[in-house]
């Protein structure tokens, strides 16, 4: 069984009008959406801006109202508040937020911060919760006089651990990491990511990890769902993904990842312009009539596409003849 | 599961004293330093904050000594009494009624009114804001018809009118009919910067953490948007004084036998005493405005302090 198991979820903003505020219409930024996370791995979930991923994550953790659609947490539909409750169920899903400056309160100091979890799920005696949150401090790389400070006394990578330590104070099963790195430079890009993995290991966590960026899920994650427009448009491994690509909202997401290599910058560029011409011309072949995804469709045991069963084959042989 | 925690970290329990102490050394001071740090380095608003306290107290006790049935009767042989002599240090009014003892007992009268209306108008608009702001949808709606419901009577009409209707009515009565017109203007301050604050990631962070609602609204968001609420208690403060004045000088106010600074100041309707006999209201008058300029001048400095990014004083 799987740790959470997402079935066809909708998250339906509406939008109210009028003096008595009736719905006139709504935004549907999840539009059912179905995929499963296994315990201790790392799965991606990428598209780009406004595609709905945040909003995902959050029905994930509980903190958005879910319009229909179920995920299941040991067998029990944890989109209702009940049975949140009655699980305790953020003791074992949290979440790393991704502007870490807003996600600490800035009136609290570090020491709250990181052991609000605690006090409310776990009830240490005082000293046995200071000494949680100096391990956590500890863990997460940073020095105890952390403890009395407050956010702004810490830089942007510093305070994104605070925000892992609180994630990970409970030990909890999954954490939802919603773009924990976009908001930092490279180089502090690669050290959170570092220790988020170091902490998945030794803690055996999940991390439903997202991203917009597929160079950076690229080094976390072994599964990876793509997201466009609220719906999935292709799910599968990383090979799947990233060598064997077939919708063209994935293929211009990969081009789109920066080439490092100089050399290859002219080839890389070609292959960009390539794609985004197969985009412009062929979007009624990608897409149904009213301009969004098909339902997915199984190609192999891992890799699945949102597109019409004919093409999805007809692409799926293609890719294999370029492969061979 | 703690010893999983063991694992993955050099800490033990053995260290947790030293390493605190450590901590506590190097803690950011706390509010209350801060705010008297601020004080200390702005000299206006320390001679500000000690004429507002020290007036305040010397008001309240001073009152206490004052037999105000007394006071109020008139005395035919002191009439217009010239300021500055020995049995009326600031002068008498038309009745003979000696205006330095009916200012302190009229600023006590006013000033506690201000201070009633400003404690209980403001709790109550703090809550509905905090409250609105934060339910959002249902709740907020609700109540937001309420406040335009409330916005929507003239106010100064329903006072006027309520303490006509009401037969026998004191400080305490006046204070309740004005704290029922004036929490509107801090509810809407405050829901606006509520519902902003709402929006942010720690009070999401909060709730994953499985804090309740409750200590959410006031646990979490109320101190970070203390700064408004601190300047806009300060600022209805200074408000209030004026309410009570204003209707008093306009007769419905409270009632002439109980003096007030706005019953004084009303002196200055007649013609004769704003030339002539200038100490019936002058300094009513004098009072108000060094009174309201304090207050706003030490709101300044309580927002500087809560706003730690602005401070001036405190060494960081
Ligand atoms: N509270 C809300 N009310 C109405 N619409 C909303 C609300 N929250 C999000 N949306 C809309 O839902 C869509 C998906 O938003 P979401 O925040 O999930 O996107 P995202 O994929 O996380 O984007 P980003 O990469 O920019 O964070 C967007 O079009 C957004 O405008
Ligand atoms: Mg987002």
């Amino acid at each position: 069984m799987s740790l959470i198991e997402i079935k066809d979820l909708k998250v339906h903003y509406p939008i109210r009008t009028g003096f008595w505020n009736r719905i006139t219409d709504s935004v549907r930024a999840v539009d059912g959406i179905t995929f499963n996370i296994e315990a201790g791995e790392t799965y991606g979930l990428v598209g780009e801006s406004g595609s709905g991923k945040s909003t995902t994550g959050k029905s994930v953790v509980g903190l958005e109202k879910v319009t229909s659609g179920s995920i299941l947490y040991k067998g029990q539909d944890i989109t209702k508040a009940e049975n949140r409750r009655k699980l305790d169920y953020n003791r074992d899903v949290q979440m790393i937020f991704q502007d870490s400056l807003s996600s600490l309160n800035p009136r609290k100091r570090i020491e709250d911060i990181i052991a609000e979890p605690l006090r409310n799920f776990e009830h240490l005696s005082k000293d046995d919760e200071k000494l949680r949150v100096l391990q956590l401090l500890d863990i997460v790389g940073l020095d105890a006089d952390a403890l009395y400070k407050y956010p702004h006394q810490f830089s942007g990578g510093q305070r994104q651990r605070i925000g892992v330590a609180r994630a990970v104070a409970t030990n909890p099963k999954l954490i939802i990491a919603d773009e924990p790195v976009s908001a930092l430079d490279l180089s502090v890009q690669a050290q959170v990511l570092n220790f988020m993995k170091k902490i998945q290991r030794e803690f055996g966590i999940s991390y439903l990890f997202i991203s917009h960026d597929l160079g950076v899920v690229r080094h976390m994650c072994n599964n990876i769902a793509i997201m466009n427009r609220g719906r999935l448009v292709e799910i599968g491994t990383r090979d799947d993904i990233y060598n064997h690509p077939l919708h063209i909202y994935t293929k211009r997401l990969l081009a789109a990842i920066p080439e490092t290599n100089v050399n290859q910058r002219e080839a890389h560029r070609a292959s960009r312009l390539a794609v985004e011409k197969v985009y412009q011309e062929q979007q009624s072949k990608y897409y149904d009539d009213d301009g969004e995804a098909y339902p997915l469709v199984q190609i192999s045991k891992t890799h699945a596409v949102a597109l019409p069963q004919a093409l999805a084959q007809q692409l799926a042989t293609q890719e294999g003849e370029v492969q061979a | 599961m703690a010893e999983n925690f063991e694992q993955h970290s050099d800490i033990s329990a053995a260290d947790l004293a030293r390493l605190s102490q450590e901590a506590q050394a190097e803690a950011t001071p706390s509010t209350a330093k801060i705010i008297w740090s601020e004080f200390k380095a702005d000299r206006p608003a320390m001679a500000a904050l000690f004429i507002i306290v020290g007036f305040i107290v010397f008001v309240m006790v001073g009152a206490l000594f004052i037999n105000t049935p007394k006071m109020m009767e008139t005395n035919i042989m002191a009439y217009f009494n010239q300021p500055f002599t020995p049995e009326f240090w600031l002068g008498a009014d038309s009745g003979g009624r000696s205006v330095a003892k009916q200012l302190i007992v009229g600023s006590r009268n006013s000033i506690g009114i201000a201070i009633g209306l400003t404690i209980i108008s403001s709790t109550f608009g703090i809550c509905w804001g905090l409250i609105s702001g934060y339910f959002n949808g249902y709740i907020d709606w609700g109540m937001q018809r309420v406040y335009d419901f409330m916005m929507m009577l003239p106010m100064t009409m329903m006072i006027i009118v309520l303490v006509t209707i009401i037969p026998h009515y004191n400080s305490v009565t006046l204070t309740f009919i004005f704290s029922i017109f004036y929490w509107e203007g801090t509810s809407r301050l405050i829901r606006s910067r509520t519902l902003a604050e709402a929006e942010k990631d720690y009070v999401a962070a909060s709730r994953t953490s499985g804090t309740s609602h409750w200590k959410i609204i006031f646990r979490e968001i109320m101190p970070n948007i203390s700064s408004l609420i601190i300047v806009d208690c300060t600022l209805s403060f200074a408000e209030n004084i004026g309410v009570e004045t204003g209707l008093s000088y306009l007769g419905f106010g409270l009632p002439s036998q109980t003096p007030s600074l706005g019953t004084m100041i009303s002196n200055a309707n007649d013609p004769n005493n704003i030339t002539q006999y200038w100490w019936t209201w002058l300094p009513a008058a004098l009072e108000i405005i060094i009174l309201c300029l304090a207050i706003s001048y030490v709101g300044q400095v309580l927002r500087r302090a809560a706003d730690a990014s602005q401070r001036q004083g405190a060494a960081d």
